[in-house]
């Protein structure tokens, strides 16, 4: 097994203000955007067949599944956009820089990480109060992901809309060659949705179980819980923002 | 633009005077062409104000890799009706599917009309031009399609681009598209390009775009890739009149079903119409008897760029290539999930078994201070 | 000898190219050319059989559904699919309609202006013109008013010096030869069938959504039967359909019949002109019960062999000796070498261009020379067609045939030999059209009966989806398109199509020569036609156009 500097014996814990309240709102606004958008998205992909003797007027409800999703659209859009903004005013733990690889260093931890976390081979724990350069990456492809869903989604918006702000977006089907690609493209992403909330889930679990740094926690409170003896040498390193 | 076609233009009266001949001189030549055509004498005052009447909008029509449903829709527009565009309204100078010379002469109607109205004729292409080959997959006259295209735009006022084939090259441009069908926008550059997509247009369509430049002296308003915005700047689906079932969810599950016969949405059965654009459910197909819909079929997207491979006409979702008919989003989605799943599992077993040393010791750590609470 | 080019041939569908070698003012020699390819077979390799009908509906535009009607029936012959009696009636009709609006369209817009000299219309008397007309039909329009408003039109319009589609035609050539007020009638109705064709075509648009390219379904037809609901098929739409019917059954009978019976008694002499080969092939099509049922075909299926109408060959599709496809004048490559012939089942289309390089004056007719195949029935060039059907249904004894034959042939006093010829195929169009447009109505009639006795079902889904299927299933679909026999090849494996092949009337008509150099319907019609000026070959566009090519089909 790896390295470990934890001990059986009691560490001493640095409580570590890492998640801003900004970033809490943030966070469980997507995550909460995020379902409904896939499975309002779902039911629109693929209705299921209920069978009704109603007249069309009485029932509206495929109309509301849309509208429900639309809305979680607008919100999505506004909630992304104010994340970008903080990444460039909130704290360190916030920061852009997470996020985009800027350096090889960046790469070699990432691999790391891989071989440590992932398929639980020999590597060294990097040791992170933020977010991991793993993590902080794919949460890069995630936002490339919502960029992707939010140009597709709102370019097939803006034909049912008079309003600029989803015409903004009316060149996007000229673009890809006609509304049927944005729509497939727009379906096809929303699987990587899935697959992230899944994994994601997990792994914060995971972080949570085999760090005790209270990763579950941190999402709600802010605070994540690091050993002394780490938050020392992290110190040393100037600029860090892990 | 446009409109100088035929504000511009002299008439036979006036391109005489230029040359010097006065105006008995151009009474005579009345007379003398009466004469020929065999008209009585009152024909000279015809001729004569016909002559110093403004021409017909010279057009070239060509074909090209096509089936020529796109001349036959023309020819079902009934508003106006075709009669009185070809006799009244302009000049069909050429096009193979109508006109009496061939051959040589036909050949000769559009050297002509390229010649005199240089600069002036509108070119209608219907078709697409293979480049595969050198050309070999269309020719005409010992000529390839692509040379006479290019001859022929030369001195076109403006192309317009009769349905998909022209417009987005259509079923010949299908994959994996054996002769290279290459629609016109992508061969002639500097002249303005009007689309016309639809396999084919609606007849109603074609004539309104002819006679939007006619009328109005201008080409019409076109949208981010070239449509006429009068016909393309809607979709399908949201002038559709089974719409109100779509927003209530109620569907045609499959053909014929009692949900068919109460005409429910069609979505399900693989519209395309959320994602058409095209003004078949306003103007109709002809003269306003039905369309695709109307008549319990789904809309398959014939006016969209690549429609023939936008996935099966009877699904809603793409395919992915390689895949399979069966293998859509979904499908694809659901195993990566399940596979996901799996490594999840394992990944948690091995966790327990590869990393029980650190997960021991912090357990290790929390009973030791647990142990030590209790010392105290 | 003077080898002549007309390319393009005009007033048809698609790129034909004639090329022909003249002595002593006739044809010794002609050669016929598709020059223009788009390989939809290849293009439905892998595709969903279902969708099939919708690309090969696109091989043509004029005679738009036939190629939908035979592709649904191949996938629905492969998949066993059993069709509702009412989806086969509305079929039948759509048929018709095809048929009928395809052949005025053609005589008129197409073959007409063979006939009719434009130019001289403007010196007729609109009196005598009215006489004339009122003398051949009942139609109400034909007043000395009609005719002498439409002279001033037509008068107007040469005067604008601007003649538009009627530019360069060979007007006063010494081969026309109708009076003026016959040339004038001649005009007058090329103008109302422009008006009165996008009338019959709305058939196809109530019961498939749209004219030309109307939809059609495999299993079925998509457009229920509604009569309690205002969508679907109900009363209004069905009385519409009546309507259509009627009309144009009185537009053929007033208008397109008389007009024919005017203009041949002038043009006797191509009673003689233009017959060729002489044998004729028939697929069969518009069975009073079920499309299986071929002993109840209104068309009779069948092939006649050099003119012998006392006896009809029977025609199997499925026997791989009987219908093959061969390219040794044609630019493709078999895996197998040019010296055979392949059945559709295991047809192949792999293009092999060896044509000059354009731009080029001649082609070399001795190699290969098209974008044909040619097809052969048990080895003999055959000609499908109106006229290839009248005679298999005047020699089949059928009532209805011998009636419109017989009368036909007593008005124009001519032998029934002068059908073998380019007059007796312009004819033989005519007479089916008759024939059509009263069986259209029969259907109708039909079809109301059927749904009155409480059957309202168009469609049959049951083996719809893909997972019902068989892994491989082989099947043959068949119609008589309006230009001919038309059959349509399917290997489905695994769901998908594994070979698609078409055998198409203008391909069996239109075709280059075989194997031992055999010409085809066209290039044997042309031969000894004669010519009189070879700089205004109008003599070929007569023989050519009474086939009323399209080659958009004859290639696909
Ligand atoms: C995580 C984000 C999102 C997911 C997972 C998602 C998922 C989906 C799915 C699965 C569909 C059905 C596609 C189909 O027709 O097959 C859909 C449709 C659609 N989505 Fe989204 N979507 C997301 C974000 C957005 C956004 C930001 C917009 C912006 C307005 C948007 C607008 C639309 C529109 C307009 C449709 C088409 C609905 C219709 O035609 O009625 N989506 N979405
Ligand atoms: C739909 C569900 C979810 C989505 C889409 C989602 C998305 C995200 C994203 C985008 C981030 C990056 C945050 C940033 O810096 O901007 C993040 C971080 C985080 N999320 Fe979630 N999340 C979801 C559910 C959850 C749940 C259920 C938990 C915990 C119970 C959770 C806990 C965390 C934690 C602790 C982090 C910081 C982790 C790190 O830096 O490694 N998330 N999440
Ligand atoms: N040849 C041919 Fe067709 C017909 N009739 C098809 O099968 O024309 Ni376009
Ligand atoms: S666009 Fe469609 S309808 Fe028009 S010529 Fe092409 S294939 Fe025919
Ligand atoms: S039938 Fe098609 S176009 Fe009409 S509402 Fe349904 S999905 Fe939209
Ligand atoms: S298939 Fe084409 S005809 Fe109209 S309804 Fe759809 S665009
Ligand atoms: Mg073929």
């Amino acid at each position: 097994m790896n390295s470990t500097t934890v001990s059986s014996k009691p560490q001493l814990l640095r409580r570590v203000f890492v998640w801003e309240l900004p970033v809490r709102y943030y966070h469980w606004l997507n995550a909460g955007c995020i379902l409904v958008l896939i499975a309002t998205g779902l039911i629109i992909g693929d209705p299921p067949a209920i069978m009704t003797s109603k007249e069309a007027h009485s029932s509206y409800w495929f109309g509301t599944t849309r509208f429900i999703h639309f809305v979680a659209a607008y919100i999505f859009l506004f909630n992304f956009l104010f994340r970008i903004y903080w990444g460039f005013v909130g704290n360190k733990y916030a920061s852009w820089k997470n996020f985009i690889p800027t350096n090889r260093q960046y790469f070699k931890d990432m691999w790391n990480i891989l071989k440590s976390d992932i398929f639980m081979t020999k590597g060294y724990n990097v040791h992170t109060i933020g977010h991991n350069r793993l993590a902080g990456f794919i949460y890069f492809m995630t936002f490339i992901a919502f960029g992707i869903q939010c140009l597709t989604g709102f370019g097939l918006y803006s034909a049912m809309s008079d309003w600029w702000l989803p015409n903004l977006f009316s060149w996007v089907p000229y673009l890809l060659g006609g509304d049927f690609m944005v729509r497939t493209i727009h379906h096809w992403a929303t699987w990587f949705f899935i697959l992230f909330t899944v994994v994601h889930v997990y792994l914060v679990f995971y972080h949570d179980y085999v760090e005790g740094h209270g990763e579950i926690s941190s999402m709600g409170g802010g605070w994540k819980f690091i050993e002394e003896e780490i938050f020392k040498r992290k110190k040393k390193i100037k600029n860090s923002n892990l | 633009m446009l409109t100088e076609i035929s504000t511009q233009r002299k008439t036979y009266y006036e391109e005489l005077q230029d040359k010097g001949y006065s105006r008995r001189d151009f009474l005579k030549f009345c007379t003398m062409i009466a004469a020929y055509m065999g008209l009585q004498s009152s024909g000279a005052a015809q001729v004569a104000e016909a002559l110093k009447t403004k021409p017909r909008v010279p057009v070239i029509w060509l074909h090209f890799q096509e089936c020529t449903c796109c001349s036959e829709s023309f020819i079902r527009s009934s508003h106006p009706i075709v009669a009185d565009i070809i006799l009244d309204k302009l000049s069909l100078d050429y096009t193979e599917t109508l006109m009496a010379a061939a051959g040589h002469q036909a050949e000769e109607a559009m050297q002509k009309t390229m010649k005199d109205h240089y600069g002036e004729y509108v070119l209608c292409v219907e078709g697409s031009v293979p480049a595969g080959a050198d050309g070999v997959y269309c020719m005409i006259g010992g000529k390839s399609s692509m040379d006479i295209l290019h001859e022929a735009a030369a001195g076109a006022k403006a192309v317009i681009c009769w349905g998909s084939c022209a417009s987005n090259g259509c079923v010949q441009a299908a994959k994996p598209n054996p002769t290279k069908a290459t629609p016109i926008h992508k061969i002639i550059k500097g002249k303005p390009i009007i689309k016309v997509p639809g396999c084919p247009p609606i007849g109603e369509v074609m004539a309104g775009v002819l006679v939007h430049i006619l009328t109005f002296d201008t080409l019409p308003a076109l949208d981010g890739i070239g449509r006429p915005k009068a016909f393309y700047s809607k979709r399908v689906h949201d002038s559709c009149y089974r719409r109100p079932y779509y927003d209530a969810g109620m569907f045609v599950e499959t053909f014929d079903d009692e949900n068919a016969k109460r005409g429910y949405c069609l979505y399900k059965v693989g519209c395309k119409g959320p994602s058409t654009y095209n003004a078949c459910g306003i103007i109709k197909w002809n003269n306003g008897t039905s369309y695709p819909i109307q008549s319990g079929h789904g809309c398959f997207g014939c006016s969209e760029e690549s429609f023939w491979d936008n996935g099966p006409i009877y699904e809603r979702m793409v395919n992915a290539g390689g895949f399979g008919i069966e293998q859509n989003a979904d499908k694809v989605g659901m195993v990566a999930l399940g596979v996901t799943a799996a490594g999840i599992a394992a990944h948690a077993v091995a966790t327990n078994l590869r990393k029980h040393k650190v997960v021991d010791e912090l357990i290790a750590e929390g009973k030791q201070s647990e142990h030590e609470l209790k010392k105290d | 000898m003077a080898r002549i080019v007309v390319d393009p041939i005009t007033r048809i569908e698609g790129h034909l190219r004639i090329e022909a070698e003249i002595n002593n003012g006739k044809i010794e020699e002609a050669y016929s050319s598709g020059t223009m390819v788009r390989l939809i077979e290849e293009i439905l390799r892998g595709r969903d059989p279902r969708d099939a009908w919708a690309f090969v509906g696109r091989v043509c535009g004029v005679c738009t559904t036939v190629h939908s009607l035979a592709s649904i029936r191949a996938v629905e012959d492969a998949l066993k699919i059993v069709v509702p009696p009412n989806a086969e009636l509305v079929r039948n009709l759509m048929f018709c309609a095809q048929n009928i609006h395809d052949h005025v369209v053609h005589f008129y817009h197409l073959h007409a202006l063979d006939w009719v000299d434009v130019v001289s219309a403007l010196k007729a008397d609109p009196k005598k013109t009215s006489e004339i007309a009122q003398s051949i039909s009942h139609w109400p329009k034909s007043s000395p008013g009609y005719f002498s408003d439409l002279q001033k039109r037509l008068t107007k319009f040469v005067e604008s010096g601007q003649l538009g589609i009627f530019a360069n035609g060979y007007w006063g050539h010494p081969a026309y030869k109708l009076p003026a007020e016959i040339n004038l009638i001649g005009v007058a109705h090329y103008l109302e069938a422009l008006e009165w064709q996008k009338e019959i075509v709305k058939v196809h648009t109530i019961f498939g959504g749209k004219k030309p390219h109307p939809n059609f379904l495999v299993g079925g037809m998509a457009c229920s039967i509604s009569l309690d609901d205002s969508s679907g098929i109900n009363a209004e739409r069905l009385a519409y359909v009546h309507q259509l019917l009627k009309q144009a059954k009185e537009f053929v009978e007033q208008v397109y019949i008389p007009d024919l019976l005017a203009i041949a008694p002038y043009y006797l002499d191509w009673g003689a002109i233009g017959g060729g080969l002489g044998n004729y092939l028939v697929y069969g099509d518009l069975s009073t019960s079920s499309y299986t049922d071929t002993q109840n075909y209104k068309f009779p299926a069948g092939a006649i062999l050099n003119k012998d109408l006392s006896k009809i060959h029977e025609v199997d599709l499925r026997n791989d000796s009987e219908v093959q496809e061969f390219i040794p004048h044609s630019w493709y490559e078999y895996a197998g070498g040019d010296g055979v012939g392949l059945h559709p089942w295991k047809g192949e289309t792999k293009l092999n261009y060896t044509g000059p390089k354009p731009p080029f004056d001649h082609l070399n007719v001795e190699e290969k020379y098209s974008f044909l195949k040619t097809p052969r029935w048990k080895g003999n060039a055959m000609e499908v067609g109106p006229l290839a059907r009248v005679l298999v249904g005047y020699a089949s004894g059928r009532e209805d045939f011998k009636e419109v034959v017989d009368s036909t042939l007593s008005k124009l006093n001519v032998p029934a030999t002068a059908l073998f010829s380019t007059l007796g195929r312009t004819a033989a169009r005519g007479l089916e059209t008759i024939l059509v447009s009263q069986w259209a109505l029969e259907f109708y009639d039909q079809l109301i009966g059927n749904i009155k006795s409480g059957d309202t079902r168009m469609a049959n889904m049951e083996k719809f989806k893909p997972e019902t299927w068989p892994a491989s299933a082989m099947g043959v679909g068949h119609t008589e398109a309006p230009r001919g026999a038309l059959a349509h090849w399917i290997d489905i494996e695994d769901q998908k199509i594994k070979n698609y092949q078409l055998v198409v009337p203008s391909t069996w008509n239109a075709s280059p020569r075989d194997l031992e150099g055999k010409p085809s319907a066209y290039e044997s019609a042309l031969k000894d036609t004669p010519i009189a000026d070879i700089n205004k070959p109008v003599e070929i566009l007569r023989t050519i156009h009474s086939f009323d090519p399209c080659l958009a089909c004859a290639v696909h």
